[in-house]
């Protein structure tokens, strides 16, 4: 019999290409995200050191910024302000979130498979939108406060002090919690729980006694999380703290804009330094939570198929709590938005049915600016959302299976953009724009848009991918090097085609992220960029509420078909 | 002709030294098996070969090119050493057909299209996987999937391959079957294979020579008779076979032969390594060289039957001798009580 090796003499893999080429693509890939995750960062340090904005003839370096916004006592009202806000949301979300994640994962609830996607809802819905929608829901004119009124006498809530924010911030912010609670009882095995439960442990005390501290880990990290997002949070403050005249860090810098009349870059950089000192500690002590939090869920047991826990007389206490929290989190300000978008107004006396008109919508698609954002919040999501993709898995590609100080520098370039709030890398990029003449021209197109959504959604998006990119079994690519396969071509040819399900995923959560987005936009909102986030930021400021309210369902439901898309194609909402 | 020599190679994870000095050759048509218990490296050694584990000293050549040298800084990467590697896991790609599994190694050289399907084609049916070439890796069963691996890793003619135990993932009964299999392929095609396993059954079914690795060094190399019959290290001789231990004192060594004492018993046995007058020493033989005797006699010793298994074509007996335990086959079941039994000289180890 002929046999392959006798008959044929071994062939040799051709080796075209030198070392140096090789590694060119990874060498560009990691230039390219260093300057765009530092460019603006050092901007913004460069400014906060000016006595007046860049641009202006007339400056020098110094602290001079630093000294007028110490001395402002509106800056130490805010920063008070948003550490209350912070520390408020934090115990109000972390045992809701806790309770709500074991109810889940470990329980008869009933509905459980299609509650888990509501849940999510306030975390993929624009805060804007969100409390635009607690103003006309509950607002002292809102609906609910309006049918309140007419059956109580008064409505029992106030929106606007800076306890109900606190509320607020937290009821939405739950799901943040809920989303690492879930996934720490997950990986924690039934094992653990069943050796607890056949010692003579009631389902009771197994969950108080072993599940619970099991996820404490997890739960430190959403704690800390969560007090983080508060002191990021701007849209919220800036709608419900507005009529008080609450102001918070975020929203302090945003009113610094006019605050003296000419543009004050260097006060406002000034405080932004102050809100990336607080968050970058709050970062790193999250990533080294993080890590702990895994290592501790990966050595308890193994994961497995757990019989649900009767809850027995239990289950309507379980089902009240977590009904009112749906209604208040989700129910309340999206069914106010949805209503107030098909209304001419509201108010005391005013008849629902009499109020109903479409008008709304005209004046939306009247105005070819509205059309434009519109229009633009598609393409960003879309076309965008898929070339930020492409981005960041050249970027996961750069460090995929490397383990030299390159990967460590993309990985702490990856999580700088996390630390600061997308209103900040909006601005920080307002002026890349402005200091580097070459750049001017994008400035008026919606690159300028995309390029800051996809630095501030960095850390997001790389977890997506790195997390396809692990599910590779190292020895696919190892086979496909022993078989003589270059590094560039396994990439190509073999890993790529393996995460392609992955990437798909990726592109559906950056689409809903970035129809989500608004306080990136702020500043660089221009004709030619409009997207919605922003414009209904601009547009609230204005006070033109009826287009306010039909944009915001616009919002919702480009949302939603996001959503509906990856729920139909089996994408995990959350790693 | 070497077609594969590792000279002196050291291997370290961090501060953890998994190879400590290896040094072995593969001559062209001969299959070596690296045989260890987990944890001693072999694995480490093949994967140093492919070039998936970068050594920190020492050298391998693939025939007479140079791959690696820790000295000169030559680390010629994996995708340049040509060399075919079979996966434990087997590692086929998912998103591949059979047939593009096979084929990739040949257009990664650039081999044309029609030659491309001549060859795989070819190699296919050698291993009997024809008509499988438009399946999908997970539309075969294992056996079917370790052939495809074999034929990924064969189909470039590479001067040596390389099986990272290539049976573990059957099951008992297809493994034997797959294990005649591999070694009828092999001579047939004249490989020059490099094969790790845990199992000594497989080492000494499959190959020409064994390396037995310890802790990162090779604890003695031969044929498979050799490591059996001769085993020069107690690891050694335990670690191929079921063995009986026998610890006691050595109280003479004479012409190759040592005298083991124990409580109650006196044995001749043949003397090995370490064996020194009055020093403490350990007996070994093989389950299968006691034998089971009638009555008193030359190197025998009495034991009590504590409990006898049947294991379909023999039984095998449980004694006690004192403190310790002896085990021996036999065809038929004993009757409770004190037995004789034999352990002849040449089979009877002292260490």
């Amino acid at each position: 019999m002929a046999t392959v090796a006798s008959a044929t003499p071994p062939v040799e893999v051709p080796r075209a290409e030198s070392q140096w080429l090789a590694g060119l693509p990874r060498a560009l890939t990691i230039l390219v995200t260093a300057a765009a995750v530092l460019a603006p960062l050092s901007l913004i340090v460069y400014q906060s050191l000016l006595s007046a904005p860049f641009f202006d003839a007339v400056k020098t370096v110094g602290l001079d910024a630093y000294a007028f916004v110490f001395a402002d006592p509106d800056f130490w009202s805010a920063l008070v302000n948003s550490l209350l806000i912070a520390a408020g949301m934090t115990v109000i979300a972390v045992p809701l979130g806790a309770i709500l994640a074991f109810v889940m994962e470990r329980t008869d609830f009933p509905g459980k498979r299609w509650i888990e996607p509501v849940i999510l809802v306030p975390s993929f819905v624009s805060p804007m939108v969100l409390s635009f929608g607690y103003v006309v829901a509950a607002g002292p004119v809102g609906f609910y406060s309006v049918w309140a009124t007419e059956v109580f006498g008064a409505a029992p809530w106030g929106l606007y002090s800076l306890t109900g924010m606190a509320v607020i911030a937290g009821l939405t912010h739950v799901p943040n919690v809920y989303i690492y609670a879930s996934s720490a009882l997950k990986s924690l095995g039934s094992d653990v729980e069943e050796a607890a439960r056949v010692a003579g442990a009631s389902p009771f005390r197994v969950a108080v006694s072993v599940s619970l501290p099991l996820i404490a880990p997890a739960l430190l990290f959403s704690a800390v999380l969560v007090f983080f997002l508060g002191i990021e949070l701007f849209g919220l403050p800036l709608v419900l703290g507005d009529p008080e005249g609450h102001l918070v860090l975020s929203t302090y810098l945003y009113k610094l804009t006019n605050k003296l009349g000419t543009p004050s870059y260097h006060l406002m950089a000034a405080v932004a330094v102050c809100i990336v000192a607080m968050t970058i500690p709050l970062v790193l002590l999250q990533r080294r939570l993080l890590q702990n939090a895994r290592k501790y869920a990966t050595i308890k047991g193994k994961a497995g198929r757990i019989r649900d826990l009767p809850l027995g007389r239990w289950k309507w206490f379980a089902v009240a709590v977590i009904g009112a929290w749906l209604i208040a989190a989700v129910i309340v300000p999206i069914s106010g938005i949805a209503l107030r978008a098909f209304v001419t107004n509201w108010g005391f006396g005013v008849n629902l049915a009499e109020a109903f008109t479409l008008d709304n919508f005209r004046a939306v698609f009247d105005e070819p600016t509205h059309v434009r954002a519109i229009w633009n919040t598609v393409l960003i999501g879309t076309v965008g959302g898929a070339i930020t993709v492409a981005c960041y898995t050249a970027i996961g590609f750069a460090t995929h299976r490397r383990n030299d100080g390159w990967s460590r520098v993309v990985d702490y370039l990856v999580l700088v953009p996390r630390a600061v709030p997308g209103l900040l890398i909006g601005l920080a990029f307002l002026w890349v724009f402005l200091f580097f003449p070459p750049l001017a021209p994008l400035r008026k197109t919606i690159f300028s848009m995309w390029i800051a959504y996809t630095v501030v959604w960095l850390a997001y998006g790389m977890r997506l991918i790195s997390s396809s990119l692990l599910q590779v079994s190292t020895e696919l690519e190892e086979a496909a090097r022993t078989v003589g396969a270059s590094r560039g071509r396994i990439s190509r040819e073999i890993t790529l085609p393996l995460i392609r399900h992955g990437l798909l995923g990726s592109w559906l959560l950056v689409f809903m992220i970035f129809e989500r987005e608004y306080s990136t936009g702020v500043y660089l909102l221009a004709p030619g960029t409009e997207v919605i986030g922003a414009q209904l930021v601009s547009l609230w400021q204005g006070g033109a509420i009826d287009v306010v309210a039909a944009l915001s369902l616009i919002n919702i439901v480009l949302v939603f078909i996001g959503l509906a898309f990856a729920l139909r194609f089996g994408v995990k909402l959350r790693d | 002709m070497a077609e594969l020599t590792v000279e002196n190679l050291h291997l370290q994870y961090g501060d953890n030294p998994i190879l400590k000095g290896v040094t072995m050759t593969l001559n062209r048509g001969e299959v070596v098996s690296l045989l260890g218990p987990s944890g001693s490296g072999k694995t480490t050694l093949l994967r140093a070969v492919a070039g998936l584990e970068v050594p920190h000293q020492g050298s391998i050549r693939i025939g007479d090119k140079v791959v690696f040298d820790g000295s000169r800084r030559i680390d010629v990467p994996a995708e340049a050493r040509n060399l075919g590697l079979v996966f434990q896991s087997y590692a086929l790609w998912p998103h591949k057909t059979v047939f593009d599994n096979v084929a990739y190694g040949l257009k990664l050289r650039n081999v044309g299209a029609s030659d491309v399907t001549a060859r795989v084609t070819t190699a296919l049916e050698q291993l009997s996987l024809g008509h499988l070439a438009q399946r999908f890796p997970h539309q075969l069963s294992g056996g079917q999937q370790q052939r495809v691996a074999l034929a990924r890793a064969l189909v470039y003619n590479p001067p040596v391959i390389l099986l990272d135990e290539p049976l573990s993932n059957l099951d008992a009964k297809l493994r034997e079957e797959a294990r005649a299999w591999l070694r009828e392929l092999i001579v047939r095609m004249q490989l020059s294979a490099l094969c790790v396993t845990h199992d000594q059954g497989e080492a000494l079914a499959m190959s020409d020579r064994i390396l037995l690795l310890n802790g990162g060094r090779i604890e003695q190399q031969g044929t498979p008779q050799q490591m059996y019959s001769t085993p020069e290290t107690l690891f050694t001789a335990d670690f191929m076979g079921s063995n009986n231990r026998l610890p006691g004192r050595v109280a003479e060594v004479r012409d190759g032969a040592a005298l083991l004492e124990g409580d109650g018993w006196r044995l001749w046995g043949t003397a090995k390594a370490g064996a020194a007058s009055g020093k403490d020493g350990v007996g070994m033989i093989r389950l299968e060289r006691i034998r089971i005797a009638e009555g008193e006699g030359d190197n025998r010793l009495a034991a009590d039957l504590t409990t006898s298994m049947y294991l379909g074509d023999k039984w095998e007996h449980l004694f006690a001798l004192g403190n310790e335990r002896l085990r021996a086959y036999g065809d038929r079941p004993l009757a409770a009580g004190r037995h004789w039994l034999e352990l002849p000289r040449h089979d009877f180890w002292v260490f």
